[in-house]
C-alpha cells in the first residue's frame, strides 16, 4: 500500500519551493527563539506559546478599565477633552486608569501581531485552522479600529488631525466614500453628534471582539486562553507600572476651527496615518485593502497546503463503530477540532465492554478532519476511518518490517 | 541553583515589602501615580516570585500539560 504519489516537477512547484523554503527558514527561527526562552523559562512558562492568552488578558484589562473611563466620559466637543482631563487629574486614581487603559491597547496589539507572526510561521493556519485565523484576522481590523476610535474620543489635537485625515481617506474611496464620511462624522462637518457616533464605534466593535473570539475558539479542543499566573502577574504589573512613569497627559485640546498640523506618532494604531505624509489617501487605503485581504488569504494562496501537494492522503470521515462505543469520552476529549459530541445513548452497545454504556460518540462530518487521532484515542476499536482502517495500517506495518 | 534561587525568592519578597509600604504612603499623599506605579512593581516582583518558585519545583506545570 503506497500513501504518498510523487508529482512531477512544474514551473509551480518551484515557485512553492521557493515559498517553502521561505517559510521553513521562518518555522527554524520560531524554534531557534524557543530554544532560546526555554534556558530562561520552564517550556510551560514560554510567554510565545501563550501570545492568544496574553492578547485576551489585556482584552480583558481594557473592557475593565473602559468600563471605568465610560462612567466619566462626556461624549461632546466641548466636554470630551475635560472629562478626560477630569479623569487624569480629579478622579483618584483615575490617571493611573486611564494609562492602562493606553497601554493594554498597546500591549494588545503587540500580542495579537505575535499570536499572528507565531502561528502563520508554524503552519499553524492549515486544512481546519483557516477558521481560527479568519476569525483572528477580522479581531486584528477590529481591534486597530477600535485603537483609532480610541484616540479620536479624547478630542485633543491629535484627534482633530486624526479626524480629519481619516475623512480624508475615507472621501478618497471611490463611489462609497463620501457617505460613508457623512455616515462616521453624523453630517456635513464635525458636530456634537460625531463624538456620540465615536464613542459608539469604539464600545460596539470592542463587544464585537468578544462576539470574534468565540468564533476564534469555536473549533480548538484545548486552547490556551490564559497565560500562566507569572505572566498575568507581568503583564498587569507591566501596564501599571508604564500608566504611573508614563503618564498618558499632557494634550493640548482641540480649538474649533483650528488647524494643527502635527502629533505625537504611535506606531502601534496609527502607522497607516504616518503614510500620509508621502502618499495620496486613495494610495493609502488601497495599501491597506491589500495588506488585509492578503492576511485573509493566507491559509488558501500558499500552494503546499493542498494534502495533495503534502502527499497527504484522504482518509474519509471517521465513523463510530455503534456496538463497540463504551461512551468513555475518551475520544471527545481527544478530539483537537471538536468534532466529536456525546450524546445519550439509545441503546446498550453490543460488546461486553459497551453493554452497559450511557452515552454514545456521534462525529460532526462538517468538522471532522479526517486527522485519526480519535481512532488512536479510542481502546475500545470503536472509531474508524474508512479509507484507512487499522487492519489496512496494520497490514502496511508488517509488510514494511518484512522487508 | 536552590540556594540562589531561594535567595532571590526572600529578596524580592523584601522588595515587595517595600512597594507595599509605597502604596500606603501614596495612598496616604495622594500621589496617585506614584501609588499606581508601585502596585505596578510590587505585582511584576510578584510574577519573579512565582517564575523561581517554579524553577525550584514547588509550583508544577498546569494539569493540562502534565
Amino acid at each position: 500500500m503506497t500513501l504518498a504519489t510523487q508529482a512531477r516537477p512544474s514551473p509551480e512547484t518551484a515557485v512553492r519551493g521557493r515559498y517553502g523554503r521561505f517559510m521553513t527558514a521562518l518555522l527554524r527561527g520560531t524554534i531557534r527563539l524557543d530554544t532560546a526562552i526555554h534556558r530562561i523559562y520552564p517550556t510551560d512558562y514560554n510567554p510565545l506559546y501563550y501570545t492568544g492568552g496574553l492578547a485576551n488578558l489585556f482584552l480583558l484589562i481594557l473592557v475593565l478599565s473602559g468600563l471605568f473611563l465610560f462612567f466619566y466620559y462626556e461624549a461632546s466637543l466641548g466636554g470630551a477633552f475635560e472629562s478626560v482631563r477630569y479623569i487624569t487629574e480629579g478622579v483618584p486614581y483615575g490617571g493611573i486608569i486611564r494609562g492602562i487603559h493606553r497601554y493594554a491597547a498597546d500591549a494588545f496589539i503587540v500580542a495579537v501581531l505575535l499570536h499572528l507572526f507565531r502561528n502563520w510561521f508554524t503552519d499553524r493556519y492549515l486544512f481546519s485552522r483557516d477558521n481560527p485565523w479568519i476569525s483572528g484576522m477580522f479581531l486584528l481590523v477590529f481591534g486597530g479600529f477600535v485603537g483609532l476610535t480610541g484616540y479620536q474620543l479624547i478630542w485633543d489635537e491629535r484627534a482633530q488631525v486624526l479626524t480629519g485625515l481619516f475623512l480624508g481617506m475615507l472621501r478618497a474611496v471611490p463611489a462609497v466614500g463620501e457617505p460613508l464620511a457623512r455616515i462616521f462624522i453624523g453630517g456635513a462637518g464635525v458636530s456634537n453628534s460625531t463624538l456620540v457616533r465615536v464613542l459608539f464605534l469604539h464600545v460596539a466593535p470592542a463587544s464585537t471582539l468578544y462576539v470574534l473570539l468565540w468564533w476564534h475558539y469555536l473549533r480548538l479542543r484545548h486552547p490556551k486562553i490564559w497565560p500562566p499566573a507569572t505572566w498575568v502577574l507581568f503583564s498587569v504589573g507591566l501596564v501599571f507600572l508604564l500608566a504611573g512613569i508614563i503618564p498618558a497627559r499632557g494634550e493640548t485640546p482641540a480649538t474649533p476651527g483650528g488647524r494643527p498640523t502635527g502629533f505625537p506618532m504611535d506606531v502601534f494604531f496609527l502607522l497607516p496615518f504616518w503614510l500620509l505624509n508621502w502618499f495620496a489617501p486613495l494610495f493609502v487605503v488601497a495599501l491597506l485593502t491589500v495588506l488585509v485581504v492578503l492576511g485573509f488569504a493566507i491559509p488558501y494562496i500558499g500552494r503546499r497546503e493542498h494534502p495533495e501537494a503534502m502527499s497527504v492522503r484522504h482518509a474519509g470521515v471517521a465513523q463510530v463503530i455503534d456496538g463497540n462505543c463504551t461512551g468513555c469520552e475518551l475520544c471527545y476529549y481527544d478530539c483537537p477540532y471538536n468534532a466529536i459530541i456525546m450524546v445519550p445513548s439509545p441503546a446498550p452497545g453490543l460488546s461486553r465492554a459497551a453493554a452497559n454504556r450511557t452515552l454514545l460518540a456521534v462525529v460532526l462530518e462538517s468538522r471532522c478532519v479526517e486527522c485519526g487521532i480519535c481512532v488512536g484515542a479510542c481502546p475500545f476499536e470503536a472509531l474508524e476511518l474508512p479509507a484507512f482502517l487499522e487492519r489496512d495500517v496494520r497490514q502496511a506495518v508488517a509488510e514494511a518490517v518484512r522487508a | 541553583m536552590r540556594s540562589r534561587a531561594v535567595l532571590g525568592v526572600v529578596l524580592l519578597s523584601a522588595l515587595a515589602l517595600l512597594f507595599a509600604l509605597g502604596i500606603v504612603y501614596g495612598e496616604a499623599t495622594d500621589r496617585w501615580f506614584f501609588g499606581g506605579a508601585l502596585v505596578g512593581a510590587l505585582l511584576l516582583a510578584y510574577s519573579f516570585i512565582v517564575l523561581l518558585l517554579r524553577k525550584m519545583g514547588i509550583l508544577g506545570p498546569r494539569k493540562a500539560e502534565r
